[in-house]
């Protein structure tokens, strides 16, 4: 689609505009210790600077005062029976830097997960357990339908 | 619409901590009410009235809160092409926008839960995503195509052109800009030059041709075969079922053959 394609730019051309943009973004959490107004993205491989920084601040209304980029390279891995070499995708790492004011730390998504984990093996335990009644009651009598007695 | 403005109104008295003006100006807030199938749960990005405070907008790239621990997440189905056909180049043009933050949030999430070796839940939200996405373009595609052929005759999409590659095979060649014209493109007219009757290619080619002609065989002898089978154990098959489906077979000639005969003595009439 004509739109779609993002044309070469030439100096003393029109600005670029965009209408459907294709990129992605994800928020990843830093490896290292970083300020608390940085925040890493891995982005499209074909993103500039120019476009993570249009990106953030129209789309998601944040804004940025610094863009700093790196492609990270895939890691490669040699397989244990034959031997070959696969290698996962490069991927480009953003650093965008907010001001100075504002603040973020990577959420910790998993916090209530034990507890609901707990919560779901109790009632799984309880189904077995009712099962396991069940079976047992009507062991002298194979073959009754489970509506049979109360 | 006034619906939408009365919700927001009941909104901004609960929260307290937004005016009525900044309701007014947030344009997602009538995408709140769209959905394919009276789902909501795969536009969540849309929910956003309030104006949040930048931590929270980065907030955006993280699913609903209280889906975080859920090894179940439920939505809706993608949207579909006829949908879309009803809406306008505006609501087309907002919907993309959701749909793309719904995309990074999914993958910001499948990212995350990678790294924690966690259970990503419903990772189909992504296809959805990625569907409706698709069908999106497909209808904005259309209208382009449209527009182009009614004001220059043309459709407007990225020309293409039949070209013989590095190893004398036809290809599509997809055009595209380039700074250069090409009679100043020295590098590029160079490498044009690169032939393809040598020796090694003159091999390649005849073996990667009796491939593909050894393929056409097969499929021509298997599908021989089978309605030969056919004919063996159905003796009145339906034959113009036979011969709308193996459209390449002579069915006449099979069925006089020994092969398709079958092993019982045939009547004779006396």
């Amino acid at each position: 689609m004509s739109t779609r394609w993002y044309p070469i730019y030439q100096r003393g051309n029109p600005q670029l505009r965009v209408f459907l943009p294709n990129f992605w973004m994800k928020l990843v959490r830093p490896t290292e210790e970083q300020p608390a107004n940085v925040v890493t993205f891995a982005v499209s491989t074909e993103m500039t600077k120019h476009d993570v920084k249009n990106y953030l601040e129209k789309i998601y209304k944040v804004p940025v005062v610094d863009v700093r980029t790196r492609i990270a390279l895939g890691e490669t891995k040699r397989d244990q029976t034959y031997g070959y070499v696969t290698k996962k995708d490069d991927v480009k790492l953003a650093y965008v830097t907010m001001p100075k004011t504002e603040a973020f730390t990577f959420p910790d998504l998993f916090a209530n997960k034990a507890e609901q984990q707990e919560k779901e093996e109790k009632s799984m335990d309880e189904s077995k357990a009712g099962f396991r009644k069940f079976l047992e009651r009507n062991k002298k009598r194979p073959g009754t339908p489970g509506w049979y007695s109360i | 619409m006034s619906s939408t403005l009365i919700k927001c109104l009941n909104l901004a008295k609960t929260v307290g901590t937004v005016t009525f003006k900044s309701l007014l100006t947030t344009p997602q807030k009538q995408l709140t009410a769209w959905s394919p199938a009276a789902n909501g749960g795969l536009l969540k990005c849309g929910m956003h009235t309030t104006s949040p405070v930048r931590q929270e907008r980065l907030l955006e790239f993280f699913d609903d809160p209280k889906h975080w621990s859920e090894n179940e997440v439920k939505v809706g189905r993608a949207w579909k092409t006829d949908e879309l056909r009803i809406k306008s180049n505006k609501e087309l043009h907002q919907l993309w926008y959701i749909l793309l933050k719904e995309r990074n949030m999914l993958l910001t999430m499948e990212h995350e839960c990678n790294d924690k070796m966690e259970i990503f839940p419903n990772p189909e939200r992504i296809d959805k995503v990625k569907i409706s996405m698709d069908n999106l373009e497909t209808v904005v595609r259309e209208r382009n195509k449209a527009y182009h052929l009614l004001e220059t005759g043309e459709t407007g999409e990225r020309p293409q052109r039949a070209v013989h590659n590095a190893f004398g095979l036809r290809c599509t060649y997809k055009s595209c800009e380039h700074a250069l014209p090409p009679f100043m493109n020295t590098k590029w007219i160079k490498s044009r030059h690169l032939g393809y009757g040598g020796r090694a290619v003159h091999k390649f080619l005849l073996q990667y041709r009796e491939k593909l002609y050894n393929a056409k065989r097969k499929a021509k002898n298997r599908s021989r075969n089978e309605v030969m089978m056919i004919l063996r154990r159905n003796p009145n098959f339906d034959l113009e079922l036979l011969k709308r489906k193996y459209s390449d077979v002579d069915i006449e000639k099979l069925r006089r053959s020994d092969k398709a005969r079958g092993h019982f003595v045939p009547k004779v009439d006396a």
